[in-house]
């Protein structure tokens, strides 16, 4: 048994927390260390592994990627979908597949973290690191966010409990943690008796307007009557913010109809102080997608390549396509949409050529034509993803597999249409 | 055979809002298909008041059911302080996904975290499986 002195990435969820230290024995990874509960359960691997098959029958890789390739070839729209799960690397390839075959290219942050996202990349969104966090912030509010479960170590080794370069005394004195959520979550608890705003479903908009209003001077209402104390208490809190940041979670993606009320109060608490949002990305490499789909197209998600032109919109969602059985076939990689999409949408995945690659067994692979096993990233192979808050990190293989990276299927599959 | 059977199980309109948990999060990574993600999946937190209405225990199971979809999960009390009556809460997952309505209003997002279900009681029936979902 030997301790590994390296540190390691985890690729459990976007934090990509570079501080894991792994004991080998034999090559196989015997213990991780530092990792939270559930990086810890998605490095040691999944108890069902995927299994290289073709309509159900165990194959070698060679004659399940050439069926791959067949099915790509025959397709007039496939779909190629999912990457939030995926490195940097199989995510170009699989854009440049989608070009090759004319198809539809979508990823998680289309139902997710998108719409904010897209207004960082498109620059109207003020952001920052969580390095930053972690060294300046004073006022961090957790809106329709919940760290604890969603991403463990984020309040522990960014946002709120770390010893920053210009917070060194922490969280007790220097830091004030918010949050402003429709129920008394985990996080909620953590942030103190006084630290939750609880809104009720849908109110986010109203509530955004309410506290431009306060921080205007103006009496902030609400048409569900949220305690107008309360508010002119939190907007005087975060007027006094030197580094402000909010961590945008799906809780208020959901709320919003448009992001008009958000730029509202960004543009408010930038005009009084200084705020940053950061947009709680779940999948570890769903921005890097994102940022390499933007690169080829201007678009970071929800796109269809037709020849050269390039169409963009909510009707080339994964959501819509399915829906309207836009798609004649589907790549599903780094995703389990049948586990994450409503049931009536993906039922239309069993209709259609289904191709599935993924180190583990999924609920869409039980439906699929062919599965394809690739190597756990950050395990058994590296690469490079990039963290919610738009940082490029450097993904170190671990221990040896006779996987293939998806990277390298992505390849094989390219080359062989 | 009691009168009982013959009177219809009490019924709740319920606004189901969704949230995540690590614990349920990591025993998906674990096993997908193992016994402690259908556990901590199969499940819906309630307020007191709708225990009451719907005639049922804790640890009861309940039919959630609406135009998309049906499944029998465990029911449980939120535990929360502020009353929700109405409004109840379960962990993101394909048991609360076979339930998510998939018009989108033309956006592309379906009300992951905003939908309504019907719910009765399934006292006895058995908790549906993550493979009779798909």
């Amino acid at each position: 048994m030997k301790l590994d002195n390296n540190y390691y990435v985890c690729t459990g969820c976007a934090l990509l927390c570079d501080d894991i230290a792994v004991e080998l024995e034999g090559g196989k990874l015997t213990k991780v260390h530092t990792a939270c509960r559930k990086g810890f359960a998605f490095m040691k691997g999944c108890s069902s592994p995927m299994e290289c098959t073709v309509d159900g029958k165990k194959t070698d890789l060679g004659s399940a990627i050439s069926e791959a390739a067949g099915i790509l070839r025959n397709a007039e729209r496939p779909l190629i979908f999912g990457h939030a799960n995926s490195s940097s690397g199989a995510q170009k390839k699989a854009i440049g597949i989608a070009r090759k075959t004319n198809g539809y290219i979508d990823d998680t942050s289309s139902f997710c973290q998108g719409p904010m996202v897209e207004a960082i990349m498109e620059g109207r969104l003020k952001t920052c690191t969580l390095d930053d966090v972690r060294h300046k912030a004073d006022v961090i509010i957790y809106w329709g966010a919940d760290p604890a479960n969603s991403h463990p170590r984020h309040m522990s080794r960014y946002s709120y409990f770390p010893r920053g370069k210009e917070r060194q005394k922490g969280w007790e004195e220097d830091r004030t943690a918010i949050t402003i959520d429709v129920r008394k979550s985990d996080t909620a608890e953590i942030c103190g008796e006084n630290g939750l705003y609880q809104i009720p479903v849908k109110g986010d908009a109203e509530f955004m307007d309410a506290l431009v209003s306060a921080l205007s001077g103006k009496i902030p209402k609400t048409s569900y009557d949220f305690d107008k104390k309360r508010v002119l208490e939190l907007a005087s809190i975060l007027k006094k913010a030197k580094f402000g940041v909010i961590f945008a979670g799906l809780g208020m993606v959901y709320a919003l109809d448009d992001r008009e009320p958000l730029y509202r109060l960004m543009d408010k608490l930038n005009s009084v102080s200084s705020f940053h949002l950061i947009p709680m990305a779940g999948h570890y490499n769903m921005r890097g997608f994102n940022e390499n789909l933007f690169e080829e197209t201007g678009y970071i998600n929800r796109v269809k390549f037709n020849g050269t032109e390039v169409l963009h919109g909510p009707e080339y969602s994964v959501i819509e396509a399915l829906r309207q059985k836009a798609v004649d076939a589907a790549l599903v990689i780094g995703a389990d949409p049948s586990s994450s999409l409503p049931r009536s949408v993906v039922r239309y995945l069993e209709e259609i050529p289904l191709i599935v690659i993924d180190p583990c067994q999924t609920l869409t692979s039980l439906k699929a034509n062919v599965t394809i096993p690739c190597g756990l990233v950050g395990v058994e192979t590296g690469g490079s993803a990039i963290r919610m808050d738009g940082v490029e990190v450097e993904l170190k293989q671990i221990t040896d597999t006779d996987r293939l990276s998806d990277e390298e299927i992505m390849t094989r599959i390219s080359e062989a249409l | 055979m009691g009168f009982g059977q013959f009177l219809s199980a009490p019924e709740a309109k319920l606004r189901i809002v969704t949230y995540r948990d690590i614990f349920q999060d990591s025993a998906k990574v674990s096993s997908l298909f193992g016994e402690d993600y259908e556990k901590l999946s199969a499940v819906i937190r309630l307020d007191p008041k709708d225990i009451s209405k719907l005639a049922i225990k804790e640890g009861d199971t309940l039919l959630l059911k609406n135009a998309l979809g049906k499944v029998v999960v465990k029911a449980l009390s939120s535990g929360y302080e502020k009353p929700h009556s109405g409004t109840a809460y379960m962990v993101n997952s394909p048991w609360s996904n076979a339930l998510v309505p998939e018009d989108t209003g033309g956006t592309g997002v379906p009300e992951f975290k905003d939908f309504e279900v019907l719910a009765s009681s399934a006292k006895g029936a058995k908790i549906t499986g993550i493979r009779e979902i798909i």
